[in-house]
């Protein structure tokens, strides 16, 4: 009889400690299918900036659109284009090493104290004052890998650039600005920068059989 | 510019005969692979984390005592017995000749450190901490390992990736002993002994200083053997024994 | 099922065993953000490092060093490959300084209190000036200047010059600390030699190595230039050298030696008198040096020394054929080589060992030749010429801190005598006695407590210097010390501009004699010897423009020339002293006890640091402890276990460490790692292990006046109590293989994989 108690509690208790394995692991599955690989994002996150930088004045070309949507005019009437500004005008380390950067708020100063500089523009007011006071501007990040991936933007920017290879959308890469769409879209003509691809491994990897890249882990994660 | 890149084949010889025991290897793979700090109690419960360590063997009874120290850090297994048993795929065989721990795939099971017959593979059983103002010396080419993830020797891949981007893909030049020790690419452990007892290159390369190493001491007579070599693990580190001016008189004497 | 994310967070918040199984699966928000710095200098970019050529300061063998650099942090430190002190590698020492320099327990700025029962209060640097001046000016107006009293490590370079211009200017004294005072060595070297500086020891090239008592792979004057070395005297050549280790202490050098010699503590000194017995009567050596040496009387001089004699064999325990196959074996090497050091210059008869160790390098006559002893040259720039054999830039003995008067404003720079001078010194006294204390140290250790001002000092990497390597390599080298990063804590001081600052303030002649402007600091003498070198228009940097040469001995850590080697100066008479030593020791236990400097942690210095802390010890593998070499049949005898804790007594004081079972420490001796035991030095080294130093008698070198170390006689016993005791070893778990049936033996050269398939 005791016996069969013991079995009886053994088998129960297996049951038990089975059953809550099994629901810590839903658990975990559940979690990690929410909330990674990214905080931010994957589509559509652009989160509120310490300085709304527009992008489009700077590196796009296209016709300035107020917010009604109406294009927005000089003094003369005449429709405002952006400046065209290269990429790597300001994310000057795209092309030498790891990671991009962003620009020091120095360099933002060497045209700010010119241009506009008087105005009673709001965004660059924030911006000589961050200069005046020294104090770094904290950018909410907008693509972000974890920490586990190693990518490295000279290689990429390298290949593309290189004479014979072509981007996915078949055009040959003459400068390093050319590339940077592939990944990061048209972001001079977004009035708010957000996340356009995936980025997510199997888009990576994708990319890297299509070209012939290796694809072998240690290739990003080390 | 070249971007096929020739197919290394990493690899390290490790002469004994030159080894002091001075730990600069030890401490320079801490700085840097980002290892968590190793407290006491990591010690005493015996998971302190050194990718590569020195061990010491002792020989004989005082007076004529003799104390050995080798090396030891992942051999880098053509035939891994840890690879295997990884139910996950974290654990694998790269092209390069590296045997290879992929944090992200690692769901901590263990397994590739118990049937790892050198002892080189460690378990990160907590979250590595640091004080605030040290971390400012961790190295931003690697990543660090969190909880519950198993950490080994990657013969500093970071510098090796940086190497071949570097001299193979900037400069379209091939990777030689010599330009990996110019460009700072040598794994941190190799570049810190100061005796050069540890030589790290590349097997594909026959010009290299280990292909010629292996070729001098693979002979009868010869000084290279490879560690626990009986269990057929092929490693791709090999090491060179130390030389026993008091045995080789022995065997005189005999002869 | 419709769960949003949000209701998941709160779900999985409500049990407490979420939040452990999920802690560590967010996003710290720092990773959600990126910093746009204010500005950014051409050479600091985002993600790209970069290599700057420096000099390591955490050892007195001061490498030169490249330390990588990535967005204004340092990262890494490896050798400078064009330095010739060390070639490229550097020690376990040296790569931990990056610790040093983010130490979280590093001092940020200048503290004082009023009375040294306070708490430190931080104030400003102007108000911790107005009070170090204000001090000196009270000296100054009552005519007490002599009762200044200045305190630093040993010094090079430019601040060795500046240090002494400002004591001497003031009036005051400047004593120069080593722990385990090597002023026996120095002096010897000077006498032997007849040299002011120390010489190289061409461990290299050399054929035949004899090292008494000198760790010189671990910890003795030169480890990291000796182990460069030390690798191509093993395997470099097509001749294999030979090293052999005379050592009471189964010491890291003992370890690797080809044979050692287990001599009796502080008889060193004999065996190497009853070396040159052999070879002068065997007529090995250089007739002219033994004629030298013994005034013309040939070997008959040293007959006591006779290599069979019974006082020999009974003094060294070493028998008469032993010695003399090794003396002839010496003799007879194309490269002899005798170094001698440590233990064997700390006993109460050091200063005898180490001449007649010296001498036998006379006697084979290897001086100024390939793999033997190298002398130094002056360096190229007078001011920085500093006499460390037999001058000025001598370091104080333990003698000389004994006799010390008492001062009334003592400023302590960069050492730490409350924790290396054993307590018979009474320095503790002198400070408590002191009206006022200022240290310069980065951390609170144990003299920086007894303070009532510290301005911490900026860490080297931060900072300008400069340095005439010591020993050099045997030609003229000067390091050039450069910041490779910005100041962490913008409170931190320069020590040599604090001193021109006083110096200035005081009305010192010290700009003058130092040929600095008005407004100029530190940093403009280092420029000054920059410029200097640039003049003479030789060595290893040359440019006809001064910012490009500039440049170049920036880029390469500093400049030397490889043709500037030294002449064999006039030597006076090398008459060897033939009396018998006096071998004597203090206490009366039954174990001599050999103390030894850390392989990590140097002489405590290092203590701080949690990599070398964890640095496993090369021969026990213990960490993070201090621990008592025992001889394994001994303690078996004493049924004493690994990890049991023993009680060390020794007339000066007793002390309780975990002992460890070592089958190579002779059963007569104890040994102890020095370094530990501080009870304050940030989080890192404070109450871990004991302080061995504090074991040391008043016992002193008779011919130099240096603490006898080495001549101490200890008890232990068992105090019941067993700890685990903290070691690599056995880490890693090891256990018999039972006897397998062999399935296939491989040749070796199958180590190609694809014949296995």
């Amino acid at each position: 009889m005791l016996k069969k108690l013991i079995i009886l509690f053994t088998v129960l208790g297996g049951l038990a400690a089975g059953g809550l394995v099994t629901l810590l692991l839903v658990l975990f599955v559940a979690r990690a299918w929410w909330s990674t690989p990214f905080e931010v994002g994957p589509f559509g996150g652009s989160p509120e900036q310490p300085i709304e930088y527009p992008h489009t004045i700077h590196a796009g070309s296209g016709v300035l659109l107020l917010s009604d949507g109406s294009p927005k005019l000089d003094g003369d009437g005449n429709e405002l284009h952006g400046l065209g500004l290269d990429c790597t005008f300001c994310h000057r380390n795209v092309d030498k090493g790891e990671s991009a950067g962003v620009p020091p708020v120095e360099q933002c100063i060497y045209c700010h104290k010119v241009i506009n500089s008087d105005e009673d523009l709001p965004e660059v007011a924030l911006l000589i004052k961050a200069w005046e006071n020294k104090s770094p501007v904290v950018w909410e990040r907008i693509h972000r890998l974890p920490d586990h991936v190693r990518f490295v933007h000279e290689a990429h920017i390298r290949y593309f650039t290189e004479p014979g290879n072509t981007m996915p959308s078949g055009e040959q890469a003459i400068v390093a600005a050319n590339v940077c769409a592939v990944c990061h879209g048209d972001v001079g003509n977004m009035e708010e920068v957000k996340q356009v691809r995936s980025l997510k491994m199997g888009d990576c990897v994708d990319c890297h059989r299509d070209n012939g890249a290796p694809t072998d882990c240690t290739t990003c994660h080390y | 510019m070249a971007t096929e890149t020739i197919n290394h084949k990493w690899g390290m010889v490790i002469d004994i005969d030159r080894c002091t025991g001075c730990q600069a290897c030890v401490v320079a793979c801490q700085a840097e692979n980002n290892i968590p700090l190793n407290t006491e109690d990591r010690f005493r419960q015996r998971r302190a984390i050194e990718w590569i360590r020195v061990e010491r063997y002792w020989e004989g009874e005082f007076p004529n005592i003799k104390a050995r120290f080798i090396p030891i850090l992942c051999q880098h297994c053509e035939n891994a017995p840890c690879e295997p048993v990884c139910p996950v795929y974290a654990t694998y065989h790269n092209n390069q000749g590296m045997n290879v721990q992929v944090y992200n795939r690692c769901v901590g099971t263990r397994y590739c450190a118990n049937n790892c017959s050198y002892q080189v593979r460690f378990f990160n059983f907590w979250e590595p901490v640091w004080p605030e103002s040290l971390k400012n010396q961790l190295n931003p080419d690697v990543t660090v390992r969190s909880r519950g993830i198993m950490e080994k020797c990657t013969f500093n891949i970071q510098r090796l990736r940086k190497a071949e981007r570097v001299i193979e893909g900037q400069r379209g030049e091939r990777i030689t002993d010599e330009n990996l020790k110019e460009g700072n690419f040598l794994p941190a452990c190799v570049q810190a002994c100061p005796t050069d007892t540890l030589i790290f290159g590349d097997w594909n390369d026959p010009s290299s200083k280990i292909s010629n190493l292996k070729e001098k001491h693979f002979v009868d007579g010869g000084r290279g053997y490879k560690l626990l070599g009986d269990l057929g693990t092929q490693p791709n580190v090999i090491y060179l024994k130390k030389v026993d001016i008091n045995a080789e008189h022995k065997v005189d004497a005999h002869a | 099922m419709g769960i949003t994310r949000r209701q998941f967070l709160k779900w999985s918040g409500v049990s407490a065993m979420g939040a452990v199984v999920f802690n560590g699966c967010t996003t710290p928000e720092q990773e959600l953000q990126v910093e746009s710095p204010v500005n950014m200098p051409e050479d600091l970019v985002n993600g790209i490092d970069n290599w700057y050529a420096t000099i390591c300061r955490q050892e007195p063998e001061a490498c030169g060093i490249i330390v990588r650099v990535v967005e204004g942090r340092a990262k890494k430190i490896e050798g400078n490959p064009d330095y010739p002190i060390n070639r490229g590698k550097h020690s376990v020492r040296s790569e931990a300084g990056v610790q040093a320099l983010y130490h979280p327990d590093r001092l940020s700025g200048p503290i004082y209190r009023d009375s040294r029962n306070d708490e430190f209060r931080e104030i400003s640097l102007e108000e911790a000036h107005n009070l170090v001046l204000n001090k000196l000016n009270v000296l100054n107006s009552e005519g007490q200047n002599d009762r200044a009293l200045l305190i630093t490590q040993p010094l090079r370079g430019h601040l060795a010059a500046i240090a002494s211009e400002f004591s001497s200017g003031f009036g005051g004294r400047h004593m120069a600390f080593e722990a385990l005072d090597k002023v026996a060595l120095r002096k010897s070297l000077g006498r032997v030699f007849g040299q002011s500086r120390l010489p190289k020891f061409d461990i290299e090239h050399s054929t035949y190595l004899i090292s008494f008592g000198a760790d010189f792979l671990s910890s003795w004057v030169s480890p990291t230039n000796h182990s460069r070395a030390y690798g191509e005297f093993r395997q470099g050549h097509a001749q294999r050298g030979v090293h052999v280790q005379v050592d009471p202490r189964f010491s890291m050098s003992a370890a690797n030696a080809d044979e050692w010699l287990p001599v009796k503590p502080g008889s060193e000194g004999i065996l190497a008198m009853s070396m040159i017995y052999v070879i002068i009567k065997d007529g090995l050596g250089d007739v002219a040096a033994a004629d030298n040496l013994t005034g013309g009387q040939g070997h008959q001089a040293l007959e006591i020394f006779s290599n069979n004699s019974a006082g020999v064999i009974e003094a060294t325990g070493i028998d008469g054929a032993r010695i003399e196959k090794i003396a002839h074996d010496f003799a007879n090497s194309h490269h002899p080589l005798a170094i001698g050091g440590g233990s064997a210059g700390a006993s109460a008869n050091g200063s005898f060992n180490l001449d007649a160790i010296y001498s036998l390098n006379v006697l084979v006559n290897n001086l100024n030749k390939e793999g033997g002893v190298i002398f130094n040259p002056s360096p190229p720039i007078s001011v920085l010429d500093n006499d460390s054999v037999s001058g000025a830039g001598m370091p104080s003995s333990y003698q000389d801190w004994k006799n010390i008067s008492q001062p009334r404003v003592v400023m302590i720079r960069g050492a730490n005598p409350i924790h290396g001078l054993p307590s018979s010194a009474g320095f503790s006294n002198i400070l408590d006695n002191s009206e006022f204390i200022i240290s310069y140290s980065s951390f609170m250790d144990e003299t920086a407590e007894k303070a009532d001002l510290i301005i911490p000092e900026s860490n080297y990497l931060e900072d300008w210097g400069d340095d005439v390597p010591e020993p050099g390599p045997g030609y003229q080298v000067i390091g050039i010390q450069q910041p490779v990063v910005g100041r962490f804590h913008q409170g931190t001081v320069n020590f040599g501009d604090e001193l021109i600052y006083y110096s200035r303030f005081l009305g010192l002649a010290l700009d003058a004699n130092l040929g600095l402007t008005e407004g100029s600091g530190f940093k403009e003498l280092v420029e000054g010897s920059i410029r200097e070198l640039w003049s003479k228009n030789s060595g290893s940097v040359r440019s006809s423009d001064f910012d490009a040469f500039r440049q170049g001995v920036l880029q390469r850590g500093g400049w030397w020339d490889v043709e500037s080697g030294a002449k064999i100066e006039e030597m006076s008479s090398n008459l060897l002293d033939t009396s018998w030593p006096d071998v004597s020791f203090v206490g009366t236990g039954e174990y001599n006890l050999i103390p030894f400097l850390s392989n990590s942690l140097g002489d405590g210095n290092l203590a701080h640091l949690p990599w070398l802390q964890a640095a496993p010890d090369p021969l026990t593998s213990v960490v993070w402890n201090t621990w008592v070499e025992i001889n394994s049949k001994k303690a078996e005898e004493l049924d004493i276990i690994q990890g049991d804790i023993l009680t060390v007594e020794s007339p000066a004081g007793s002390l309780e460490a975990p002992a460890y079972i070592h089958p190579g420490v002779p059963p007569w001796v104890i040994s102890m790692p020095i370094g530990q035991g501080h009870v304050s030095f940030g989080r890192y080294a404070e109450n871990v292990g004991v302080n061995t130093i504090s074991l040391l008698s008043e016992v002193e070198d008779k011919g130099s006046g240096s603490l006898a170390w080495a001549a101490n006689k200890v008890s232990i016993s068992k105090t019941g109590r067993h700890i685990d005791i903290s070691k690599f070893e056995g880490n890693v778990p090891a256990f018999e293989v039972d006897e397998q049936r062999i399935i296939k033996i491989a040749p070796p050269e199958s180590h190609d994989h694809k014949e296995h398939h």
